[in-house]
């Protein structure tokens, strides 16, 4: 209980100083939202039922606005030496990674909330608000993934000299499989009006994924913070 | 080095190597209860290194330290609840009013009475009245004692200063001394980590003098000849800058 006490406290600080700096939220949402105009204004009606490349540009509009957010998880514990203060909390390492990796899921599901009826205006002409419960999973699934691995990549940038670069490049090749999930299963739901049988398949390799990310995250934390 | 039975931190055979660089090498001393240790050394002599190894800020490269009988290496988190840390920094979050900063220290430290326990230390460090506004609109001297605040929520018998007087004008430095001589009634240990020779020999019981990582001096200060240790100290001062 005071594991799980302890992680929401380190949420509740990040949302708290977010909500008053909206530095991360408001650059994140900024470029989501732009993404989508150019990309609208560039193909909008060649994408007429092409529901996977829709799909592609949403992800790759998420991802890139992920990072954004992701590059910005460590920040003020390095600039302000505040690790240090939480490493000396006597909480095991895992309840940081806990909570810096659920903090992130938030603002990234908030920004994703935000843009989703943008893209659906700009992208989707088909009518998929019965699956829309499906397309929420996807979405929650591929935040977990994002935000488990962004977190421990952001831990590893973060003591880097070029940590603005170093995090995508550490990042994209490895949230490659969670990508293609997201964008395939996204693909299946907003073609099809009914339930599409083959999203299953996609689903079940993000949560494998999840559980992955997390594992390593959770085993891997304390080393990557204290070296 | 027979391990003294009133010890209350012990470091035995203590190194650190960061890659090829030796940061520090072969340390051994014990601080008893209510010392204080202050620990002298130019610049680059593993003074940090050493605060941060006891802090449980990183880990040792061989050896072992002890604090109130627990090991770090097996019981960082136990270890962690009997130590305090002021540092240059204040690991204050500047986001935060002075109030938040305390309560989110104080809820991962798991501290009881919270509110109560907060407000006696704001009046403490006679930052009661600012306790609503965000700490990056603090002075230097303000958000070092609110650091003293945030190390002492938890009520930590040892407390760990790394260079605590660094970059704080004549009053805060004065505020600063103030509050650690009142802490030195209340039955805390200290070790401060310093190149303040009058500021560290000003509170210290016992010295060390770190050089290139190894431990070149060491005794209690009641013993010493203060001109002879000067000269000492400036002696590795002057040749290792």
């Amino acid at each position: 209980m005071n594991y799980l006490r302890r992680i929401l406290t380190i949420v509740g600080k990040d949302i708290a100083a977010e909500i008053r700096t909206k530095e991360m939220m408001n650059s994140m949402i900024v470029f989501v939202l732009l993404t989508l105009v150019i990309f609208n204004f560039a193909f909008g009606e060649r994408f007429e039922g092409a529901a996977e490349a829709s799909a592609g540009i949403l992800w790759v509009a998420f991802l890139f606005a992920a990072v954004l957010g992701l590059n910005r998880v460590f920040v003020h514990e390095k600039d302000e030496g505040c690790l240090d203060g939480l490493m000396l909390c006597p909480v095991d390492r895992s309840v940081i990674y806990f909570g810096k990796a659920l903090a992130s899921l938030i603002f990234i599901s908030v920004v994703e909330l935000i843009a989703l009826p943008i893209f659906a205006i700009f992208f989707i002409r088909t009518i998929f608000l019965a699956n829309l419960w499906l397309l929420i999973l996807v979405l929650i699934l591929s935040n977990v993934g994002i935000a488990a691995v962004g977190t421990l990549l952001s831990a590893i940038s973060i003591n880097t000299k070029a940590r603005d670069l170093m995090l995508p490049i550490l990042f994209f090749p490895v949230i490659v499989p969670i990508l293609i999930a997201a964008v395939k299963s996204t693909g299946l739901i907003i073609s099809s009006p009914s339930f599409p049988e083959d999203v299953l398949v996609w689903l079940r390799m993000l949560a494998i994924y999840d559980i992955i990310f997390i594992l390593v995250g959770f085993l891997t934390f304390e080393y990557v913070l204290e070296e | 080095m027979p391990e003294s039975a009133t010890s209350l931190i012990s470091v035995r055979g203590l190194s650190k190597t960061f890659g090829r660089r030796r940061v520090l090498e072969d340390i051994d001393f014990e601080v008893e209860k209510r010392e204080f240790l202050a620990i002298f050394g130019p610049n680059g002599a593993g003074k940090t290194t050493l605060i941060k190894i006891l802090a449980t800020l990183i880990l040792p490269s061989s050896g072992t330290v002890c604090l109130d009988g627990i090991e770090l290496k097996k019981n960082p988190l136990a270890a962690r609840e009997r130590i305090g840390l002021i540092s240059h920094e204040s690991l204050l979050y500047g986001d935060l009013t002075a109030h938040e900063n305390l309560r989110f220290y104080g809820r991962m430290f798991g501290v009881l009475n919270l509110e109560e326990r907060i407000s006696h230390l704001l009046e403490k460090v006679e930052l009661e009245h600012r306790k609503f506004d965000l700490v990056r609109t603090f002075s230097r001297g303000m958000q070092q004692r609110l650091s003293i605040a945030r190390a002492l929520l938890h009520e930590p018998s040892i407390l760990l200063l790394d260079e605590p007087h660094s970059g704080l004008d004549p009053h805060a430095t004065e505020i600063l001394d103030g509050i650690l001589e009142d802490l030195r009634k209340d039955d805390h240990t200290f070790i401060m980590a310093t190149h303040n020779l009058e500021k560290g020999l000003n509170h210290a019981t016992s010295v060390l003098i770190l050089s290139q990582g190894r431990t070149v001096f060491g005794g209690r200060k009641d013993a010493l000849d203060i001109s002879d240790f000067r000269k000492t100290y400036d002696g590795y001062v002057g040749s290792h800058v």
